[in-house]
């Protein structure tokens, strides 16, 4: 799972460079983009309340026209909390003191579609929608002793944001944007790791 | 032709320089995006206190105790008893919360209700123990001759906690020798476990035991 987790981004790199002279028409749109997330609802409740500024999100998209856009995109975040010392019971007649970490990493890897409803404006606002897999690795710690699992999950996420092009007519700029990703993660009597998360970054056409 | 072989080299020599470099970041960005817990923990934090007891003992119902005026060191499967300023530290401070809680120190020849052991476990020879099998060479470390029991066997009636233990961990045991000739064992009710870093520290031994007796509030005369 760990070396899917470096395999996968490094392929979609090699894509960058080998596909776009299979797609001299339309050129492959590149997006790169820092990811400040912050959990909501059980996930933020339960296992994870600080918001995290370890992440990113990356896509190749091909666009099939100039409104629609379509590609694969990955990413990956590190939540982590730290609790002060307490003392847990784990059963009847058993107690256990101690400072609780939880920490989960998320890669999600996901089929993406975007929608560009003004192309002729000068920022050019968009919506976007996602769905694929999570790998999820999960560690909750008692003190320094630690215990982990990984598990794969559904993803699917809603977006917008705007593009604000380099150039008067150029597709190239800078992104900001939002989305609301959806993640059911049914283990450790948790029911899910959703999110809201801010963006911003910069999406390149290759040549 | 060469020409056109020339090219394609560069063509592909770019691309596995470029597929190179971004295995590389790949690699870098996940291990500089990840927050290390463990690192994260002082050594206060890195400690865990685990206690569990005989849910159906009544520890009101004892007056007296007795304890070992040195510690077992378990290391490797081997035992020793050891009594350094570290063990008498521990002993210590078992006497003092002991005591606090309203039980009477007596010599052991004094017919006590409870018996008090301290354990120094170090480690196995595969490097891991579980809780459990601490326990199950337990007879081993501390003889039940030594409480006037030489033909008894110890008797854990709760369960055993999931924990692994790697390194190193201090574990205090409440006997339950008022009822052995009852019970035709010696029944362990009490037992405190004290696991992370810094704990073989003389200067620390008071607050590690305090927190033991602190978090098992039944524990009293």
């Amino acid at each position: 799972m760990k070396h899917l987790k470096i395999i996968i981004p490094s392929l979609l790199i090699m894509l960058c460079f080998t596909l776009p002279a299979a797609a001299q028409n339309q050129p492959l749109k590149l997006e790169l983009n820092y990811n400040y997330s912050m959990p909501t609802g059980h996930f933020k409740n339960d296992i994870v309340s600080n918001n995290s500024p370890r992440g990113f999100m990356g896509s190749l998209m091909y666009p099939f026209s100039a409104q629609w856009s379509a590609g694969l995109a990955y990413g990956f975040q590190d939540y982590y909390q730290k609790y002060s010392r307490a003392l847990y019971h784990l059963s009847n007649s058993q107690d256990i003191s101690a400072v609780l970490s939880n920490s989960i990493q998320e890669t999600p890897i996901l089929l993406k579609a975007k929608y560009f409803p003004a192309v002729k404006s000068f920022l050019k606002p968009y919506l976007s929608l996602a769905a694929g897999g999570n790998i999820i690795d999960y560690k909750q710690y008692y003190g320094e002793f630690g215990s982990s699992q990984s598990n794969f999950g559904f993803r699917a996420e809603g977006g917008l944001g705007v593009l604000i092009p380099f150039k008067k007519t150029g597709t190239s700029g800078l992104n900001i944007g939002a989305t609301y990703d959806y993640a059911p993660y049914h283990k450790n009597g948790f029911t899910d790791l959703n999110s809201i998360n801010l963006q911003a970054g910069i999406e390149l056409q290759l040549r | 032709m060469h020409f056109v072989a020339n090219k394609l080299k560069k063509y592909f020599m770019k691309r596995i320089s470029a597929s190179l470099t971004a295995l590389v970041l790949c690699s870098v960005v996940y291990t500089g995006c990840t927050k290390d817990p463990v690192s994260n923990l002082t050594e206060e934090e890195s400690r865990i206190y685990i206690t569990d007891h005989d849910s159906a003992v009544n520890f009101s119902n004892y007056s007296t105790y007795s304890i070992s005026d040195s510690v077992v060191v378990v290391d490797n499967g081997n035992a020793n008893h050891e009594s350094n300023a570290v063990d008498q530290a521990y002993i210590t401070a078992v006497k003092k919360y002991m005591n606090n809680a309203g039980y009477t120190l007596v010599s052991k020849s004094d017919n006590p209700d409870l018996g008090v052991d301290v354990t120094h476990i170090i480690n196995t020879s595969t490097g891991v123990i579980s809780y459990g099998d601490y326990w199950d060479y337990y007879g081993g470390y501390w003889d039940p001759y030594y409480w006037g029991y030489p033909d008894y066997s110890y008797y854990v009636p709760y369960g055993y906690s999931v924990y692994q233990v790697k390194e190193g961990a201090l574990s205090v045991d409440i006997l339950d020798l008022k009822n052995a000739a009852k019970n035709n064992n010696i029944n362990v009710i009490w037992t405190g476990l004290i696991r992370g870093s810094g704990i073989l520290n003389a200067n620390v031994a008071d607050s590690q035991v305090k927190a033991l007796f602190d978090q098992s509030s039944y524990l009293h005369k």
